[in-house]
């Protein structure tokens, strides 16, 4: 099994521009829960665009106690202004078990932009990107959800909303929805 | 093994329980068949006068779109909205564009920013300020846009979207909220009553308390 190190030299070697090595030298302990470790140029980011269904997969991966999906989009300002609070739980708590999804709602032609956003703040990935209809992706990530950005929902290991908002949030608010599911003993 | 062995873990699991039966609370949300809420409060427009909801209301419905200036998503619609809501007014259905957004977190949505768009979009109905945030509260709107449409009786029969297709207005499939005017103005039932897009969040004013 490589090392964690060895893993972010592969990754760094293709790598050109902006080479960010936030998340490297240790490894997940929770494997999936982490995310890939933040690795990546702003122009060679991979985007992953997601249905609501495969959204719902993804938090239903074994390996996490909690898992936080945080919808947000370049052009929105309270999700610019929460995301590092986010980046920064994300990387404290991953090896307690968080797991931390970020799904972009910007449209295609927004890439570059998101690659970026998201490279230059070191979001963890995997990198997901919202596809479809509006209606389709609200609808089926949770019904409460009127479509205001951002959306933060946070699951249980079974993949059940234990916490859902819309609108930004400091880093307490995130820390105290996702704490009573980390310091929950397996 | 203990679950919430450490206080700061059970502090930590008080604030989740508290956000928990908090989250969603703060809206008062319509739903289809609701009435007009707040429909005696004034509100400046960009012509300088203040109307209600009372004041727009047409014969055959009224039509209320929470908008603003900034928002990627409203710009995308505004010229659709703007045309809307021009042919609304001449279909018996009185329209009024509502900007509930603190100006302080974006400048552009202030009075000047607003009579600047509706000058350029030539919008032909009111463009006012809800100074409070407070009808937007009573509305349960939460994002920019946000249309509701109620009919003759005042009763909400359209709340949601414009259309499918934000970016791209010859690539739209649904012109939910268009035809949803129309059928009103027909005095036909709205198909499609409820409706979903992405938008951004309303920058709420902080909410008054009373002591």
């Amino acid at each position: 099994m490589p090392r964690p190190l060895d893993l972010c030299l592969r990754m760094l070697l293709p790598a050109a521009g902006i080479v960010l090595l936030a998340g490297c030298g240790h490894a997940p302990t929770h494997g999936s829960a982490a995310g890939s470790a933040a690795v990546a140029s702003g122009d060679t980011l991979p985007l992953e665009p997601v249905t609501a269904e495969q959204v719902h997969e993804r938090i239903r991966e074994p390996g996490a106690r909690a898992t936080l999906v945080n919808v947000w989009a370049t052009w929105c300002g309270p999700c610019r202004e929460e995301f590092p609070a986010l980046v920064a739980l994300a990387e404290r708590d991953r090896e307690r078990g968080l797991r931390v999804l970020f799904v972009s709602a910007d449209f295609d032609d927004q890439a570059h932009e998101t690659r970026h956003f998201l490279a230059e703040h070191r979001a963890p990935g995997p990198w997901l990107v919202k596809t479809g209809r509006d209606q389709e992706f609200i609808d089926g990530l949770d019904r409460r959800w009127t479509g205001a950005l951002p959306v933060t929902i946070v699951y249980d290991p079974a993949g059940k909303p234990v916490q859902f908002w819309e609108g930004g949030a400091d880093s307490a608010r995130f820390a105290a929805a996702v704490e009573p599911l980390l310091a929950t003993q397996p | 093994m203990h679950a919430l062995r450490s206080p700061i873990a059970r502090l930590a699991a008080l604030a989740g329980l508290a956000l928990a039966l908090t989250a969603g609370s703060a809206r008062a949300d319509l739903v289809i068949g609701d009435a007009v809420p707040m429909k005696d409060v004034k509100m400046t427009g960009v012509n300088g006068k203040s109307v209600s909801l009372a004041d727009v209301a047409g014969k055959k419905g009224t039509l209320v779109v929470f908008t603003c200036n900034h928002c990627p998503w409203a710009k995308m619609w505004q010229t659709r909205v703007t045309e809307i809501g021009n042919a609304a007014g001449k279909a018996g259905i009185g329209m009024v564009a509502i900007n509930a957004n603190d100006p302080a977190e974006y400048p552009e949505d202030n009075m000047d920013g607003m009579k600047q768009r509706a000058k350029q979009l030539g919008i032909k109905f009111p463009y006012v300020v809800d100074a409070s945030s407070d009808v937007a509260r009573a509305f349960g709107a939460t994002r920019t846009p946000e249309a509701f449409l109620f009919d003759a009786e005042g009763k909400l029969v359209y709340h949601g979207t414009i259309d499918d297709s934000p970016k791209d207005a010859t690539a739209v499939k649904d012109a939910w909220l268009k035809n949803a005017v129309n059928e009103v103005s027909t005095g036909k039932t709205v198909t499609t009553a409820e409706t979903k897009a992405m938008g951004c969040s309303i920058k709420f004013r902080a909410a008054k308390t009373t002591s």
